[in-house]
């Protein structure tokens, strides 16, 4: 059986959760592997649900937050970027390919580029694999 | 070497003169344990208190850790080894506690032992520095003339694993973890009530000391003393089955020094890296 990854998508409200809405309503095709949840900023992410997400068996978590400077609430993102860099560093001290967590900034009018950001996460989690190292144990036999 | 027989006399001196003066109520320091070793955190109140004080090289503990049981308002005296001034320059920063309500009594130590190993404490398990960046009394003479060493030297040979040994390496560590929390205690900077290991709603990870609760322990731990951990190591020091949680400290001070400019506990007037920004931010830090 192929692998078709699980990927775990946090999306904020104002810019990438709507701009995943205009590449669906632009008919975009990408691949289905991705889950999203919506939060109201980038900077509500707490850097634990990403640890939880990979112990939940997330083979991948990528983060969408609006481009710096169009932050609804301002400044929301700019303290999401220096957190979410720290979040990064500690999994990839910690032994995990830095490849499986990524964060992006996605306006609510880049449909395509939302569209094209969800296609090549993809295709790089399915060529790192299934994610074991962080995958509690209980997950681990069914799989 | 540092000589700490004066430093003793000296913090009995300074504790007595500012207890009867009435400027603080109370004087943190360390006071014996059952031997020479094991000295206690101690908490002087009157000055017949005083005479109980002591120094040596075993006196590792950041006294930094018992300041927020006062309330607000309390003038304490501290005494603070280089790390330990560190820790308090943060809790400041942090507004945990006033510069104005505190004596900070200076330590320069320089050839602190651990109680356990009896070896030195240097560089390799904390910041190196000897000589407190804050103080109002120094109780003795400034360390000069010993090499400076990073802290982060020792990280080298760890960044240089692939990342396949490295988590066999922090799984192996972090295994042995039976979840006593005396890293937690043991650290000035984790004063949150409750912890969020200690939540029932969300309940973030198992209470049961195996694998994937001590991971998500210590994963977020380290996280959330990004930018604030101070690396006085005595997490590492506190922990019964030696988990060099000194090592990932580091390493998320290295970086977050790399990418924002700042270390940890070192200015009054900074603000800890995490609850700051800079629009110039440069995305890469996200690669
Ligand atoms: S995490 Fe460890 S080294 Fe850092 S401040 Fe806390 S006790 Fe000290
Ligand atoms: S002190 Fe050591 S054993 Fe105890 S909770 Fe911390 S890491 Fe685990």
């Amino acid at each position: 059986m192929s692998f078709k990854p699980k990927i775990l998508g946090i999306a904020c409200n104002w810019c990438t959760y709507t701009g995943a809405d205009l590449a669906g309503t632009t008919r975009l095709h990408y691949p289905q592997n991705l889950r999203v949840v919506r939060v109201m900023c980038s900077s509500r992410i707490n850097p634990s649900f990403i640890f939880r997400a990979f112990q939940l068996g997330a083979d991948g978590v990528l983060v969408g937050g609006c481009h710096p400077g169009d932050c609804h609430y301002n400044t929301g993102n700019l303290y999401a970027r220096r957190r979410l860099a720290v979040t990064k560093k500690i999994l990839e001290f910690a032994g995990l390919e830095p490849g499986r967590f990524r964060v992006e900034w996605i306006s609510a009018s880049e449909g395509n580029k939302f569209a094209e950001v969800v296609e090549e996460f993809t295709a790089q989690i399915k060529e790192l694999g299934p994610q074991q190292k962080l995958k509690i144990d209980e997950l681990r036999e069914k799989a | 070497m540092t000589d700490f027989k004066q430093i003793e006399n000296n913090l009995k001196k300074e504790a007595k003169r500012l207890l009867e003066a009435g400027e603080v109520t109370v004087v943190l320091a360390y006071g014996r344990g059952y031997d020479e070793k094991h000295s206690m955190p101690f908490a002087a109140k009157t000055s017949a208190d005083v005479e109980k004080l002591v120094f040596n090289e075993y006196c590792n503990f950041n006294m930094a850790r018992y300041l927020m049981r006062y309330p607000c308002g309390t003038k304490i005296a501290i005494a603070a080894k280089a790390a330990d001034s560190r820790a308090i320059v943060q809790l400041i920063q942090e507004e945990k506690v006033r510069r104005e309500d505190l004596i900070i009594l200076g330590i320069p130590a320089y050839g602190m032992k651990n109680q356990k190993t009896d070896e030195v404490v240097d560089s390799k398990t904390t910041c190196g520095l000897y000589n407190p960046p804050l103080y109002n009394i120094l109780l003795g003479e400034e360390v000069h003339g010993q090499p400076v060493v990073s802290p982060y030297e020792v990280l080298a040979e760890y960044e240089a694993m692939d990342k396949e040994a490295r988590w066999a390496f922090w799984k192996k560590e972090f295994d042995k973890c039976i979840r006593c929390y005396a890293c937690r205690k043991a650290c000035p900077m984790c004063y949150c009530d409750p912890c969020f290991i200690d939540q029932s709603k969300p309940r973030w990870a198992d209470k049961a000391p195996q694998s994937p609760g001590n991971m998500m322990y210590h994963l977020t731990r380290f996280h959330h003393l990004a930018g604030r951990c101070i690396d006085c190591g005595e997490c590492s020091r506190a922990c019964p089955v030696d988990i060099p949680l000194y090592l990932f400290h580091k390493k998320v001070a290295k970086e977050c020094e790399e990418m924002f400019g700042q270390a940890a506990g070192m200015k009054l007037e900074d603000k800890p890296v995490l609850v700051d920004f800079r629009v110039e931010d440069s995305d890469k830090i996200l690669e």
